[in-house]
């Protein structure tokens, strides 16, 4: 008997290039040896990757084989005996006796299956028939044809089968058939009904061999008993490929104006998202992708759903049009390439879209679904990308292509022909969805049909794959060719709107565009001009006649009174408020004086303007507007928002405290990273903790050290404690150091005093509670200080209410306004 | 048709360029399907809606012809998704039918019986389905057969009401035609009425509501309720029906603020039926004070909301809606569609008005430029007190002196919302002033006065808006008006698009100040005619001796 890797060595070289060809996979790398490409074309990754490829029909063509082959003693099947096998020489296994000749189409269309099974060397042909490619069978998995595994019930008890199924049943009791002809095709396992007539005659079957307990409630049709009630075939009937003739045919008229309203309907949206992200480009999420607030602001801006807008952003990277622009915070921007893409027309526009689109690897319809980890998943993040995407576009695709013209079968005949074609790797049903609604949007199809220009798309896209540019046809002329005329009048009317009775033209589109709203597109185009659209028109440069004089040029009648009278009252209003850039400004109720000041060349450098006979503008800041007016021996104040003159003008400069500023920087730039830093900081904390704790023994015995500089924190704590109850007494030192004032000659108003603020705050919180009388310094606005003795009330908001009993007056001051506090001794 | 008059827009808006060979035969046969949106001069904008297809439905048209008449008239391949969306949307409306059962009485017969399942699962029904019959028949509640309907629409599978109605209390009423006669869109008005059963009748003002329900009350001649805005519109009411019908005025009661008359046929205000005592409708009684065979709704577009549940318990009587608009400020024409009935009859304004029973009336808007220190008070004025500034500003009076002049001796309307303005103008131009504070009497001799002709100049505050009878107006000057609503534009237009004997232009001015909110609330009026097809031009104040 003659062997694969014999057969594989006896093929010609075109044969083998063909093969190599077919199945891609064997020749990278490339294999040394014919027998090391006959080991990797029996591997199981290779085979597997094979039969995922193969339709329904092949796949049960190599199941048979593997079938028919299993009993190593049974002869080699002939092609013959596989078109019987797979029930294609009949109506079916019940009549099986009345063979049919007559059923040519199936038989052909099984033989085309062995060949293609053949060609793709997952079966081989020798003289005495066919054979399986060895590991074939593994690769089919235990449970082919809906049979049971081969060893299924092996090791159970189980009563021998007998020989001719078919007579024993004969003497089944009422049920019994029916249980078995429920399995017989597969699926072999069933839930075993418990009691009842049922049940009992599933017990008589085990009895008789016919079924096995799988376990306690599912029952088994074994192997041998399925093959032999099924007298020699493996399937039932041969699985022809599902015809879509029933789809529904659309004319053509309607698929061209479905598909190119669609077509425009996308370049135009994508057109406007690439302005809108010119004008305000939406940032890059730290994990790459573009943040559910950005994409639902973009999807309200172009007045369409959260996934039209995804698809549409997702659709326009892929194009190139728009990238991440690697600055520091990173944006999307649009790239160059959009600038050469706007400048193109529709037809060229779309067809680059739609050719990334094909290829692209992206899944924009996860965009707002969930990933395992339960993180929503974005647009453009670099995730959505999946490598079998655009397989499935074309094989999508490819079955509507498949169709005579305007067929416009339902996602659920797609479905159903994908999944005959590759019943080893069916496509998601979602996917294939989400791929149809796709080609719709794009207009790659028109009202579910494919359109002349996705048709040419398609093979533009086989010939390129082939290597054959010279023959592909330009999908940009065949959707040209289909675009209705351009219409190039506008109807315009009394309750200023405008119809365009057709498709614009693009110079009368953009004139609408930008001096209008507008309302609806289709077959027509419908526009609103308020008088917020006109002024953006005006605003775009445009004058009230010029506007005017081109509206008119496009309008089928004169222009109507309203809308001319809207164009005039906006352009009357227009630019009667004027905004400029300035950085100071003189005024004077002298004219004559500022008019002087215009004309000085010496002082040009200060850009000195007249916008009004007594206002002029600079643009030298202020100070140096001071200084150099001052220098000319004029006498200029500087005044505040109210007119007000204010004095000091030099703005305090002022910074935050060091630490404040590491901190911050520490949390803009995240902690993980810093974590040696934190750490060494620990360590230094450790470190000074443990010289603070030497230390702290060293005060213990020095007893007396509290202007020691290397003041420990148990140090100050206790001296805090003594302060405080220094204070609350109000007698007793407090340790000075530093800004703490000394106690003055006359204990009884200076003892226990304070100018920091926050003991001075705790002292009038005591004095307010204990209702004690302090010596407090206020300092006023203009500078100078008083001492006063007061009964603080209550101190909040910054600010402290209290008695004065000298005056019987209650006062108010604001805490900052307080220098220093000290205890009056005793009250009055 | 490669060359049609008609565009299907996917937003399902149909747009008829009017200009067109095929625009006639086109509109006559969308008419009933679609509502026409807006009739500028060029293109009508219809829209194809839930409600409009449903009560096309009603009428008798079918899918099949909605979708022929889009493809027929078509200027380029209409959506494929649209003629979908309609035929689904057609289907849904009779699937479920209210009928009488002649054992179980009212009961809601399913011809699909999974909607029955569905509509029955639905929380919204709960209460008003009693037990089920069959697969296909489910008992309803008598007292809930209108709620029922309400609901239904809303759950989108709105029910046919073939259950008939009561006969009422049979009363002889005959129209006396005596040199006159119903017009004929009036007599198709009432056919089409008394077919459908229940429903409303859509005709602009003028063109003869009145006598539309004068028709259908003959046809029925039961004893009849109808239901008016207000008292002077109850008069006019009894008025019309005396001189048009058999009645005689002791036939005809008012049941309103000052009377409570019931009679064989009796004229009641809202205002009446919605008065609220300790949170109780008082004159609830009056529906059932006699066995009416007709209700009337005058002004259904204004229907106020609690008259709608009432509405919901008279089911079983045959109603009448009238009314310039289907549309309603407040967005309740679903229940319009449910409680009172579908649409029976619509006629464009523009059709009518070029079959000479409604004068054409020209729309001028005279704008004014405020003097600056009106400027100043404005610019630095409170918001809330911006429009009364705008509304009352000096420079009106002038305006209306310039168009008073102009149009001497035409009979003559001041329109306004502001007594002290009106009273102002009044006297200047030496007119008569109607506000909310005239007496009935007064009012009406002051009518009668102008019908007459007897006087040309009549000043009239915001009553003046509601069903008052003014034949001869040719003229109308608004100075002011709150918030310029549609419906209040189609009443002011009404008033002087009554027929004209000498079948003259009407004019309508509104003068409106320059820059001020005043001319944002005229932006909305100036759509609103125009969209119903009305010249409309805009004048400067200056100009005003100059044009036209």
């Amino acid at each position: 008997m003659a062997s694969f890797s014999g057969y594989l060595r006896a093929r010609s070289d075109d044969d083998l290039v063909a093969l190599l060809t077919r199945r891609p996979d064997l020749a990278t790398p490339s294999p040394a040896t014919l027998a090391s490409l006959a080991a990797r074309a029996t591997s199981r990754s290779s085979l597997d990757r094979a039969l995922a490829g193969v339709d329904a029909l092949v796949l049960q063509v190599v199941e048979a084989v593997v079938v028919l082959t299993e009993d190593p003693a049974a002869p080699a099947p002939s092609v013959a005996d596989v078109v019987r096998a797979v029930g294609a020489d009949a109506d079916g296994p019940a009549d099986a006796d009345a063979a049919a000749p007559e059923a040519g189409a199936a038989d052909a269309a099984v033989g085309a299956a062995v060949a293609a099974a053949v060609d793709l060397a997952l079966l081989w042909p020798d003289d005495d028939g066919l054979h399986a490619a060895p590991g074939l069978a593994d690769a089919l998995g235990a449970t082919l044809a809906g049979l049971a595994p081969a060893t299924s019930g092996g090791d159970r008890r189980r009563v021998e089968a007998p020989a001719d199924p078919r007579a024993v049943l004969a003497d089944a009791p009422a049920g019994a058939a029916q249980v078995v002809d429920a399995l017989l095709w597969g699926p072999p396992v069933g839930r075993a009904p418990a009691g009842g007539p049922a049940g009992q005659a599933v017990d008589w079957l085990v009895g008789h061999g016919l079924l096995v307990r799988g376990d306690d409630r599912h029952v088994v049709l074994p192997r041998d008993v399925a093959l032999r009630l099924r007298e020699g075939r493996t399937h039932r009937a041969p699985a022809l490929a599902p015809g879509l003739t029933s789809a529904p045919v659309r004319p053509d008229a309607l698929v061209a104006a479905e598909s190119t309203g669609a077509a425009e309907r996308t370049v135009r949206l994508v057109r406007q998202l690439l302005h809108l992200w010119e004008q305000t480009p939406p940032g890059v999420l730290r994990a790459g992708g573009l943040g559910s607030r950005d994409l639902r602001r973009t999807a309200q801006a172009l007045d369409v759903d959260e996934a039209e807008a995804a698809w549409l952003v997702e659709t326009a990277a892929s194009a190139g049009l728009l990238a991440d622009d690697g600055e520091e915070s990173p944006s999307f921007v649009p790239t160059v390439e959009a600038d050469v893409w706007d400048g193109e027309d529709v037809p060229h526009r779309w067809a680059r879209l739609a050719r990334s689109w094909l290829l692209s690897a992206r899944t924009p319809w996860l965009v707002g679904e969930r990933d395992e980890r339960g993180t929503l998943r974005a647009a453009l993040d670099p995730e959505l990308a999946r490598p079998w995407v655009p397989r499935l576009r074309r094989s999508v695709l490819d079955v509507l292509a498949g169709l005579h013209p305007g067929a416009a079968p339902d996602a659920d005949a797609v479905h159903a022909l994908l999944r005959w074609r590759t019943p080893r790797s069916v496509p998601p049903r979602a996917t294939v969805d989400a791929v149809l609604r796709e080609a719709g949007l794009l207009g790659v199809l028109g009202a579910g049909a494919l359109s002349s220009a996705g048709r040419a798309l398609l093979i533009e896209d086989a010939a390129l794959d082939a290597g054959d540019a010279a023959h592909a046809p330009d999908p940009a002329a065949a959707l040209a060719a289909d675009l209705p005329p351009a219409v190039d009048e506008v109807l315009l009317q009394g309750d200023l709107t405008g119809v365009v009775p057709g498709r614009p033209s693009p110079e009368l589109e953009e004139l609408l565009e930008t001096a209008a709203r507008v309302e609806s597109r289709g077959g027509a185009m419908t526009v609103r001009f308020t008088a917020d659209t006109v002024r953006r028109a005006l605003d775009a440069g445009a004058s009230a006649d010029d506007l005017l004089a081109r509206l008119g040029a496009a309008s089928r009648g004169r222009v109507p009174q309203p809308l001319e009278y809207l164009v005039r009252d906006v352009a009357r209003r227009h630019g009667l408020l004027r905004a400029g850039a300035a950085s100071a400004y003189v005024r004077s109720d002298d004219p004559a004086l500022l008019a002087g000041l215009a004309e000085d060349p010496r002082l040009a450098d200060l850009g000195l303007r007249a916008l009004a006979p007594t206002v002029l503008v600079a643009d030298a800041s202020t100070a140096e507007l001071l200084e150099v007016l001052r220098a000319r021996g004029l006498a200029p104040v500087a005044e505040d928002a109210r007119g007000a003159v204010v004095h000091a003008l030099t703005p305090a400069r002022r910074v935050r405290g060091r630490a404040a500023v590491r901190a911050r920087r520490r949390a803009a730039d995240g902690g993980p990273v810093h974590q040696p830093d934190v750490r060494a900081r620990a360590a230094r904390v450790v470190d000074v903790l443990r010289r603070a704790d030497a230390s702290a023994v060293a005060v213990a015995a020095a007893d007396d050290a509290p202007d020691d500089p290397r003041e420990d924190l148990g140090a100050r704590a206790a001296a805090v404690a003594e302060r405080a109850r220094a204070g609350r007494s109000g007698a007793g030192r407090a340790p000075t150091t530093g800004v703490r004032t000394t106690p003055g000659p006359s204990p009884a108003t200076r003892d226990g005093g304070t100018s920091d603020p926050a003991d001075a705050l705790l002292l009038l919180r005591e004095a307010a509670q204990a209702r004690t009388l302090v010596w407090v310094e206020l300092v006023g606005p203009d500078g100078r200080s008083e001492r006063r003795l007061v009964r603080p009330l209550r101190v909040e908001g910054g600010r402290l209410r209290a008695l004065d009993p000298r005056r019987e007056a209650e006062l108010t001051v604001a805490v900052h306004r307080i220098a220093s506090v000290v205890p009056a001794d005793a009250p009055d | 048709m490669p060359d049609g008059p008609l565009i299907v827009q996917s937003d399902k808006t149909l747009l008829l360029e009017v200009d067109h060979d095929l625009a006639d035969a086109c509109r006559r046969a969308i008419a009933p399907f679609a509502e026409l949106e807006r009739a500028p001069e060029h293109v009508h904008t219809y829209r194809l809606t839930p409600l409009g297809l449903w009560n096309a439905r009603a009428a008798g048209h079918d899918a099949e012809q909605v979708v022929d008449t889009l493809l027929e008239y078509s200027r380029y391949p209409v959506p494929h998704a649209l003629l979908v969306d309609v035929a689904e949307t057609m289907a849904r409306y009779g699937r479920l039918q209210l009928v009488q059962h002649p054992v179980h009485g009212l009961v809601l017969h399913a011809l699909d019986p999974a909607v029955l399942v569905e509509v029955m699962r639905s929380k919204k029904t709960a209460g008003l389905l009693g037990a089920r019959i069959d697969e296909t028949d489910v008992v309803v509640h008598a007292s809930e057969r209108g709620h029922l309907k309400q609901v239904l629409l809303k759950l989108g599978w709105p029910a046919e009401d073939l259950a008939g109605y009561v006969d009422g209390e049979a009363h002889p009423i005959a129209l006396a035609e005596d040199g006159w006669s119903l017009r004929p869109y009036q007599n198709q008005a009432v056919e089409n009425f008394w077919h459908g059963g229940s429903g409303v009748v859509v005709l602009p003002c003028g063109a003869g509501k009145t006598l539309v329900g004068a028709g259908a009350m003959a046809k029925s001649s039961t004893t009849t309720l109808i239901l008016v805005t207000n008292t002077v519109s109850a008069r006019q009411w009894r008025d019309e029906l005396v001189k048009r019908t058999s009645l005689t005025e002791d036939e005809i009661g008012e049941y309103s603020g000052t009377r409570k008359e019931i009679r064989p046929v009796t004229i009641a205000t809202y205002q009446v039926l919605t008065t609220k005592r300790k949170g109780v409708y008082t004159h609830l009684e009056l529906l059932d004070a006699r066995d009416w065979g007709l209700v009337v709704y005058d002004e259904v577009h204004l229907l106020p909301a609690p008259i709608f549940r009432m509405t919901a318990d008279l089911q079983a009587r045959r109603r009448l809606g009238l009314t310039a608009t289907l549309v309603r400020e407040d967005g309740r024409e679903d229940e319009v569609f449910s409680l009172i009935g579908p649409k029976r009859f619509d006629a464009p304004w523009k059709d009518i008005e070029a079959q000479g029973y409604i004068a054409p009336a020209e729309c001028v808007e005279v704008r004014l430029t405020l003097p600056d220190h009106e400027r100043m008070l404005y610019a630095t004025a409170e918001p809330e007190e911006r429009y009364r500034l705008a509304a009352t500003a000096d420079g009106k009076q002038r305006v209306v002196d310039q168009v008073v002049a102009k149009h001497a001796g035409e009979p003559t309307l001041v329109i306004g919302q502001y007594l002290d303005q009106l009273h102002e103008i009044a006297e200047h131009i030496g007119a008569d002033v109607i506000t909310g504070e005239t007496p009935v009497k007064e009012r009406q001799r002051l009518f009668d006065a102008f019908r007459s002709g007897e006087i040309t100049k009549l000043v009239v505050s915001k009553v003046a808006n509601f069903s008052i009878d003014l034949p001869e107006a040719s003229v109308a000057i608004q100075v002011s008006g709150s918030f310029g609503s549609r419906q209040e534009e189609a009443q002011r237009l009404g008033r002087i698009m009554r027929p004209k004997a000498s079948g003259k232009t009407a004019h309508f001015y509104t003068v409106v100040a320059r820059d001020t909110v005043d001319q944002e609330f005229a932006a909305h009026r100036q759509r609103f005619l125009a969209e119903q097809g009305y010249a409309y031009t805009i004048v400067d104040a200056e100009d005003l001796g100059v044009a036209k």
